[in-house]
Parts: C-alpha cells; structure tokens; sequence
C-alpha cells in the first residue's frame, strides 16, 4: 500500500521532470547554417494590434532577405534568416522569461524587445547578461539610452521628436497661428513627445495656450477639451496611443471646436482611424516613423551618400501582406521592424560574423537607407539618423506632406471646420 | 468664466451620468439578487458595442434599432452562462463568483478578438446638434440619454407593477423568506441574471450612441471599473440606485474637473479618477448601503 | 517538544518543491528566467493566501501593496545611490522601505475596508488600488505617470557585473526567500491561535464575535502580513529584477486576478495549495505561449471556468480528501 504510494509520488515527480526536460529540448533543434532572430512580442493584450504588425513586418523582410537577397553573406556563404517569435501577452514576466528561452534554448542571435517602452525596458538585464544584441523597434523613450546599456540598438526614433516637424511646418506655412494648444495622454511616452513639443514650440516662438494631459483608458474627454476650447488655440497637438486619438477627434467635432491644424500621435496615421471617424477625420494630421506612400528610394539614397538595402515599398507592402495573409497596408510598426531586420542583416556582413558583441559594434558605424528611410544610431545606441514624417487624411488617404523632400502631396490647411467635415467636405487640396 | 465652464460641464457630466447609470443597473441587479459581483461586467457592454456597429455598417439602421437586439442577445447570453456555470456557483464563496465571472469576460474578449480583430473601430452617425452658447450636444447624445430614463423607468414599473418583478424584489430583500413563500427563487436567479447581462448589452449600444468610436474587444475594463463605483454610490442591490448613482458620478467627474484645474501642479483629469475613488471609500466607510440605498 | 515539530511537518513538500525547483534553475542552463517566472506566482499566491485563504476576504487590489513595495525599492536606489558608504545597503534599506510602506497602507486600508465583508470589501479594495494610482499620476508623486528608470543608477552604484547579477539573480533568489518565509508563517498562523481564530471567522464571522473572540485583530495581523510580504515580491520581482517602475504597470489589477486563480488552483487556505498553483499555472501559461501564441487566454478562460465549476477545493483539496487518514495526511495541509 505503502509502497503504491511512494510510486505515485514517483510518477508525479518524474512527470514533472519531463514538464522541465521537454520544455528545455522542444525547438532546440538548431541548424547550424541559419541566423536566427528571436522576437518576445505582445500578440495578445495591450499591445497586440502593434505586435501583430510588427510580427508582419519582420517576416516580410526575413522573406526579402532570404529570397531576394539571397541571403546573409557570412565567410562566402549565404545564409539564411530565421524567425522565433512568442506572446508576452504584452506582460513583463513574459518578456524576461521568454526572452533567456529565446537565447538559451532557441539559441537566438539576436533578439528584437517587444513593442513599448516599458516592456522594452523589462527585457534588458537579462538580454545585457547573456550579452545579446538587443534591438528596440518600439520603444520610444529616450531614458532607455541614458541607462548605460551596452547591447541595445534602436530603429524608432526617440520619442522627444515626434511633434517638431509638425511645429517646423506650421512655423513656414502660416507664421500668423501662434497659439498651440497641448493635450497628450498621461504616459511615459506621450510625455516624452509633449515635453520634446514644448520645448521646440518655445524655441520657434509659439505660445502654448493649454497644457494638459488626460489619463490612460479614458472614456470621455469632453472636460479637458471644453477647457481647451476655452483657450482659443490655433494649433491642437496631442494625442496617446489608440482609442484616445478617435476619441480625441471625434469629441472635438462633437464640442465644435475648431482649430487651424490637428495632429495626433499614433492613432491618426492608421488607417482605423479613418475608418472609424470617416469624414470627421479629413485633414487631420500625424507624425509618423513611416508611411506608405513615402518617397525613399535608391537614387535618393545615393544623392545623400548612403547605401541602399531591402525591398522597395511596394514589394515590401506585398510582402507584408503575404506574411499576415491578410490585405491590410502596413503602418510604421510594421515598417521599423522590418527594417530592423535589414539593419541586422547588414551589420553582420559588416561584422562577418554573428557575435553579437560584433555586431552591435559593426551597428554603431552602420549607416543605410531603406524604404524605411535612413538608418543611423549614436554610441548609447539612440536612433539618430531616421527622420519622421507628417502625414494627413486627405479624401480617406494618408498623404505625406512633410517634410518637403518625402512629401507625396500640399498640406491642407487650414482644416475644414468640423460642420463642413459632418457634410462630408473633403480635405483635398485645389 | 469658470461659472459657464462649470454649467457647461455639470450639463455633459448629466448625460454621461444617466448613460454610466444605465451601464451599472445590470451590475447591481445582479448582484442584488445573486449577491455575486460581475467582475466581468465591461465585456458585456463590449458586446452592444459591436452588435450597434455590426448594425449600423451592414444594414444601415439608426443605432436605436440595436436596442431589443442587444436586449435579447444579452439576455440570452445571460440565460446560457447562468446554466452553464453561474447556478454551480451561487453559495459558493465569493472568491469563486469573483474568478468565474472575470474568466466569462475574458473568454467573451477573447472570442470577439478572435472575431473581429484587435482594430479600434467606430462609426458616424450624424443627426445633427443643439448648440448653447456654453456647450454642444450632439443629438445622438440626447437620444441616448433619453434612451437610459426611459429604459431605466420601464425596469422600475417592471419591478413594481409585474408579478415576476415583485418575485425579484422579494428574493432582494430575503431569499429564504420568498422561497418559504412559494417564489420559484432558482427561476427568479436566472431570469435576474438574464435580465441583468440583457440590460448590460444594452448600455453597450447606447454607450456607443454617446462614444461611436474606440469599439475593441478590450473596451470594457474601464467601465467595469466605474460600474463598481457607481454602484456602491446606488447602494450596491438596487438597478434605479444606480441609475441616480450613476447621475451623481458623471456630475462629480466632469464637475471636479474644472475645479481641479484651478490648482497649479496637478493633472486635473487624472485627480478627478482620484476623487471618485475616494468617494467611493468614504460612502463604503460611512454608509455602505450608499448615498441612497436604505438602511 | 516533538509536537512542535510535528506541527511544521507539513513545510517539508513545500520546501522540497521549492529546493527542486531551485536546483533545476541553477543547474539547467536557460532554465533560470523560468525558474524565476514560476517563484514569482508562488510566492504571490502563497503571500496572498495568508489572508485569503485564512479569512475567505478577497483583497481585489492586493497588486496595490506589490506596487508601492516597488516603488519603495526603486525611491531607495534612486535617491540613495550617490551615498558611497552604503554599498549594498541601498538594497537593504529598499526591501525595508518595501516592507514599511506596504505595511502602512495596508494599515490605512485595513482600517477602513476590513470593516466591511465580502463583495463590499472586494470593491473598496479596488478602490484603493486605483485611487492610489490616480493619486501618483495626478499629483506627481515620485515622477508621476513618468515612473522611475533607475538601470543606470544601478549600474554607477555597482559596476556593469554587479548590477546585472542582481537583476537577473539575486533578485529571484530574493523571491524564493519570501515565498519560504511565506510558507512559515502560513503553518505558524494556521497552527496558532491566529489560525483557530480565523478559522471560526471563516465559517461564521457574527458567531465568531459572539464567542468573544477579538475577530478584527485577528484579521488586521493577517491582512498587514500578507500585504507585507506583497510589498517584499513586488521590490525584487518588479524593482529590483526589471530596474525600472511605470504606475500603470504595477497597479495593473490582473496580477490580483492571477493570484486569485493560483490560489484557487491550489486550494484556498492550504499550505500546499500556493506552491502547486503557482507550478501548475505557470506552466500551463508558458507552455500555452510557446505552442499557441496569441490564442493562451481564449484556452485559459474556459479552462479556469471548467476548475471553478467542477473542482472548487483546488488540486490539494482533492489530494487531502483522498489521502485523509493515511501517513501523507501529516504532510499535506
């Protein structure tokens, strides 16, 4: 009896052994003439609609690299891309746990952080441990570069920059509007863009009428915006992340405030956006990593001087499509972790070799273009040379209309009035 | 200026708050008669959400069109979750309830994920606005706050008038005794659930009516969130509570808002959620029946 | 004398669970992250069930004490890390501060919500959790919703080696510490008189008052406790190991949520029930990730659903019910 007993507590121990051993083993499998990039990214939870592009977008360029390109060239060899990716449910224990899986057990090469600033963050002491190159596609804050890090490397460009090219342009087209207006959510992020907005509105000499922030998850903002209302800007500037920005745009229609130029971060370059508000959003407008529609291409690469790299945007737009297998056009998240796998690719052949050491040297001298634009970080490792673009929602298509050597077409300026926008008043230009 | 800003604002914060207290009459009913939290609560108003758009997009039918739609999913959806899980749980602990109904909102999440995609998504029904010279309301706003009375007037004469409402109101007030009394209490818990989630999914309709954008399978966490707010304002067991409980929170949190924003070096948005917890523990602390529940 | 230590019998699964568990993190290399992912829902599950499981109360804004004992780590390293003489001291003065703030505000909510029962304590509890947050964020208090990155501090303090230690080891072998000291005092309380007290609260709260016995002291020691020890994980498993706090990350009330399914996976107010929760959850939702990404919580759901409905005494319960008058009953509990 007794012993039956001991038996079962054997089993239970050996089962949960196996639980340990197979989880280690599973996918361990390495072939050796493979590069593989390792992606902990939040496919559910907060974060999943920007995972999910940016998963698109590191396989359509894997595929590029693999087929078009024919490959990494390492010692005379070509080899292959591979991709490792999984949830971390947009959560911080994920993101350490699976990222010491993607190393240890997938034997990753390199490890792109998931989306966001914080879980960007999370990752870091482990990838800094095993001393893994540790490439940041969505994380934004400008902090995460002033820590000491030795093995992070950034695509998206720091967050303090997202409004300047909106204030440059609005400076040159209409000197007259100098009222702005600041309403950004109360985050990490959108105080990094607010506080990086304030600063250079001061400097071209606009004067900030309103400046407030709105918590995260709100449902309603229609306080702050009578209260803006009240000021009387020219200018509106603001915005979070998603949900907030439809809000931010349709509860100013519903106020009837209108204002000369509207730009939201994040949520108005997508197309949901539109889709959501229609009319009511013509002639907004929004920074933007990446657009589709943006002008790079080989020659303007060579005329400033830099080396051409990746798919052109229409076969990246294909590509994309492809890996997803659905017909959606892809935004900047998808576009920065695309082009991150180039940047990775051409480090190596720079490094000739896959040390991750190596490579994140070889990253520091790198400078390219792509269909994502120009590729260039300082020594902490801060994205650099990548400049942003504005865009804005002309008859139901994103138009990019700054800065003027990437523009696709004229800014509409000033907006159409929210009562001419409900009738459907386009905001095209003549 | 701050005197128009204020009204201005005490107006909106009115509308919100008979919609907010539409949203919460599901929660507290349930609760009432059940005693189990809906910790889930925000993924049934999610659910309205999506049948208005669904609605609204594929058939182009007035938003108002949604509401016996939503009223009958919900109820249905209500009478399936009650056989199937909640009529196990009702004299379990709290801490089953609490896990059961958070795990049916993240399934039901997960399943309108899996349906409809993580987009945020909206739509644009315009009947035009009514413009003071403080403050604008669009008239889909006034539609749904008129929509929230009389749906909240129509449970209440249900609730007074009906046999099957007084059999409800009885188990409210002492299972025991409405079981001794001949009331079928295992019928009266599953139509209260039915009835609870069905009112739920409405005010995910008229919510929309108010907010037509933002629609997600994660839309609802905030709202479950004030829902328990309101409800406690309401005293927790009564639907019509929490409709004026729901009231006197959309006047607090836009009304605080422009006080708040008199006082340099502080987010007034974010101290306005501040306030509204407070209140909720201090009414918790006082008078835990609520502002206007009985003794 | 040997009734004492009879009494504690039932610590030795516990710790053997935990002594395997560590020895495989050590040993097998990749397996330390893990390791640590799954001491981190014990240990909040084994935390938590000190006063849920003693007092059947569910404390929905329990992450609220994880995330000021955060913030208690991360203001210490911050502020104190240009004082040279105190070394490691920074460390030490942060799990106290973790320690002191967490307990003050589980006085302060004690002292408000733990006069009111069930669901009505469940919703203040909540309450304080957000407040709390929309406190931090609406005043400013220690950098608002900026959070604080303190990496970089630590690693000035440290030196690179250093640094990267405690985040990716010391800190989870931190966790271990408390989810063993967790453990004790779960079979201290439930064998003394705390736990009888409890006990009679749990299955009658007026009739437990009647018998005289001082039910709300019973409660406050329990609730300030298992709030303590919150505040403890959350300065190793969140400051410490991830060197940076954001407010909306570390009042996210789900980790409440996960808690409350570990424990109930395990069984509520055993001892062995945090420990088998956290092991069985953990690895449930990492092997789910790995296989099906995208789709663990649509599995999950029902899944938690179905363990409610059919077994609501969790796994030990059932161990308990079948092992009841055989040797085994001394060790499980």
């Amino acid at each position: 009896m007794k012993g039956k007993r001991l038996l079962g507590m054997i089993t239970f121990c050996a089962i949960f052994g196996l639980i340990f051993a197979t989880t280690n083993t599973l996918m361990a499998q390495k072939v050796p003439e493979k590069i593989i990039i390792g992606h902990p990214e939040g496919m559910s939870g907060t974060y999943a609609k920007a995972g999910e592009q940016a998963i698109g977008g590191v396989r359509a360029c894997i595929k590029w690299v693999n087929q078009t390109y024919g490959g990494v060239k390492i010692g005379g060899k070509k080899v292959p891309l591979e991709y490792k990716y999984y949830d971390c449910e947009s959560k911080k224990e994920g993101v350490t746990s699976l990222i010491e899986r993607l190393i240890t057990v997938d034997k990753v090469n390199v490890v792109f952080a998931p989306y966001s600033s914080g879980l960007t963050l999370a990752g870091t002491p482990v990838a800094e441990k095993y001393k893994m190159l540790y490439m940041d596609h969505g994380g934004a804050s400008d902090r995460i570069f002033q820590q000491g890090y030795k093995y992070i490397v950034q695509t998206i460009g720091p967050g303090t920059r997202y409004h300047m090219g909106t204030l440059d342009m609005i400076r040159k087209i209409d000197p007259a509007a100098k009222r702005v207006a600041m309403v950004y959510e109360d985050d990490e992020f959108s105080r990094m863009v607010l506080k990086g907005a304030e600063d250079h509105a001061k400097k071209l000499g606009f004067e900030i009428v309103f400046n407030r922030t709105y918590p995260g998850k709100v449902t309603d903002l229609t306080p702050v915006l009578s209260d803006m209302k009240a000021a009387k800007p020219d200018i509106v500037i603001g915005g979070g992340h998603y949900e907030d920005g439809q809000l931010f745009c349709r509860q100013m229609g519903d106020l009837d405030i209108n204002v000369k130029a509207l730009s939201l971060v994040a949520s108005a370059t997508l197309p949901a956006f539109h889709n959501a508000l229609k009319s009511l959003a013509e002639g907004v407008m929004g920074p933007s990593h990446w657009e589709y529609g943006v002008t790079y291409s080989v020659e303007g690469a060579k005329k400033v001087n830099l080396g051409w790299i990746g798919p052109s945007q229409d076969e990246f737009v294909k590509l994309f499509k492809e890996a997803l297998g659905k017909d959606v056009i892809p935004d900047y998240h998808a576009a920065e972790a695309g082009a991150q796998v180039l940047a990775y690719a051409l480090a190596v052949e720079k490094a000739r070799s896959i040390d991750p050491t190596a490579v994140r040297g070889a990253l520091g001298e790198l400078r390219f273009m792509s269909f994502y634009g120009a590729w260039d970080v300082d020594d902490t490792g801060l994205q650099v040379g990548h400049s942003m673009v504005d865009m804005q929602w002309q008859g139901g298509k994103r138009v990019i209309i700054w800065p003027p050597e990437a523009a696709t077409g004229k800014l509409y300026y000033p907006m159409p009035t929210f009562g001419d926008k409900a009738k459907g008043k386009m905001a095209v230009p003549k | 200026m701050i005197g128009a800003q204020l009204t201005g604002n005490l107006m909106q914060g009115l509308i919100l708050g008979g919609i907010y207290g539409m949203a919460t009459m599901g929660l507290s009913l349930i609760f009432g008669v059940l005693k189990v939290v809906n910790v889930g609560h925000g993924a049934f108003i999610m659910i309205g959400a999506f049948i208005t758009l669904w609605i609204f997009t594929a058939f182009g039918l007035a938003p108002v069109i949604a509401i016996p739609v939503a009223l009958i999913v919900g109820m249905a959806i209500g009478f399936v979750f009650f056989y199937l899980v909640m009529r196990r749980l009702i004299k379990a602990p709290e801490l089953a309830s609490l896990l059961a109904t958070f795990a049916i909102g993240i399934l039901l999440e997960e399943i309108a994920k899996l349906i409809f995609g993580s987009e945020f998504r909206g739509y644009n029904w315009a009947v035009g606005k009514i413009i003071l010279p403080i403050t604008v309301f669009p008239m889909s706003k006034i539609y749904a706050f008129i929509g929230s009375i009389a749906i909240a007037l129509l449970l209440y004469i249900w609730f007074k008038k009906t046999r099957a409402g007084t059999a409800v109101r009885s188990v409210v007030e002492d299972s025991e005794g409405a079981r001794v009394c001949g009331v079928n209490v295992g019928w009266v818990y599953a139509l209260s659930f039915a009835i609870g989630i069905g009112l739920t999914v409405t005010s995910g309709v008229l919510l929309t009516m108010f907010i037509p954008v933002g629609i997600n399978p994660y839309m609802g966490g905030g709202y479950t969130l004030k829902a328990f707010v309101i409800a406690v304002l309401g005293g927790l067991t009564s639907p019509y509570g929490a409709f004026f409980g729901g009231l006197i929170f959309g006047l607090i949190e836009n009304g605080s808002y422009t006080l708040f924003a008199l006082i340099p070096g502080v987010e007034a948005f974010a101290m306005t959620r501040f306030l509204s917890f407070l209140i909720l523990l201090l009414i918790l602390l006082i008078k835990p029946t609520g502002l206007l529940g009985a003794k | 004398m040997k009734g004492k230590i009879v009494k504690y019998y039932p610590l030795i699964p516990v710790y053997i669970a935990y002594l395997i568990l560590f020895l495989i993190g050590i040993n097998v290399s990749g397996m330390w992250q893990l390791v640590a992912m799954l001491a981190f829902y014990c240990a909040i599950g084994q935390a938590f069930n000190i006063f849920l499981g003693m007092t059947g109360y569910v404390d929905f804004g329990y992450v609220a004490f994880m995330g000021v004992g955060t913030y208690g780590m991360a203001l210490s390293i911050s502020h104190l890390h240009q004082v040279q003489w105190l070394g490691m001291g920074i460390i030490i003065i942060g799990l106290l501060l973790a320690l002191v703030m967490a307990s003050l505000l589980s006085i302060a909510v004690g002292a408000v919500a733990l006069r009111l029962r069930g669901a009505y304590f469940a919703i203040a509890t909540i309450g304080v959790n957000e407040g709390f947050r929309f406190l931090i964020e609406g005043a400013k208090i220690w950098g608002g919703s900026e959070g604080i990155i303190f990496s970089g501090q630590l690693t000035q303090t440290f030196g690179r080696e250093t640094a990267s230690l405690l985040s990716t080891l010391w800190a989870d072998i931190f966790l271990f510490f408390i989810a063993c000291i967790a453990a004790f005092i779960t079979i201290y309380y439930m064998r003394g008189k705390i736990g009888y007290a409890l006990t009679a609260l749990r299955e009658d709260e007026d009739a437990a008052k009647v018998m005289g016995i001082n039910v709300t002291k019973y409660k406050i020691i329990a609730f300030i406790t298992s709030a303590s020890l919150a505040g403890l994980v959350g300065a190793s498993a969140w400051a410490l190991k991830l060197t940076y706090v954001f407010p909306p990350q570390v009042f996210e009330i789900h980790y409440t949520v996960e808690c409350i399914i570990i424990v109930l996976l395990g069984g509520a107010g055993t001892l062995l029930g945090p420990v088998v929760g956290g092991l069985v959850y953990g690895l449930t939702k990492y092997w789910l990730t790995v296989i099906v990404p995208g789709f663990q919580l649509l599995i999950f759901a029902p899944i938690i659903i179905v363990i409610i409905v059919a077994f609501p005494e969790g796994i030990v319960g059932v161990l308990k019910r079948r092992f009841k008058g055989t040797t085994f009953k001394k060790f499980i509990i």
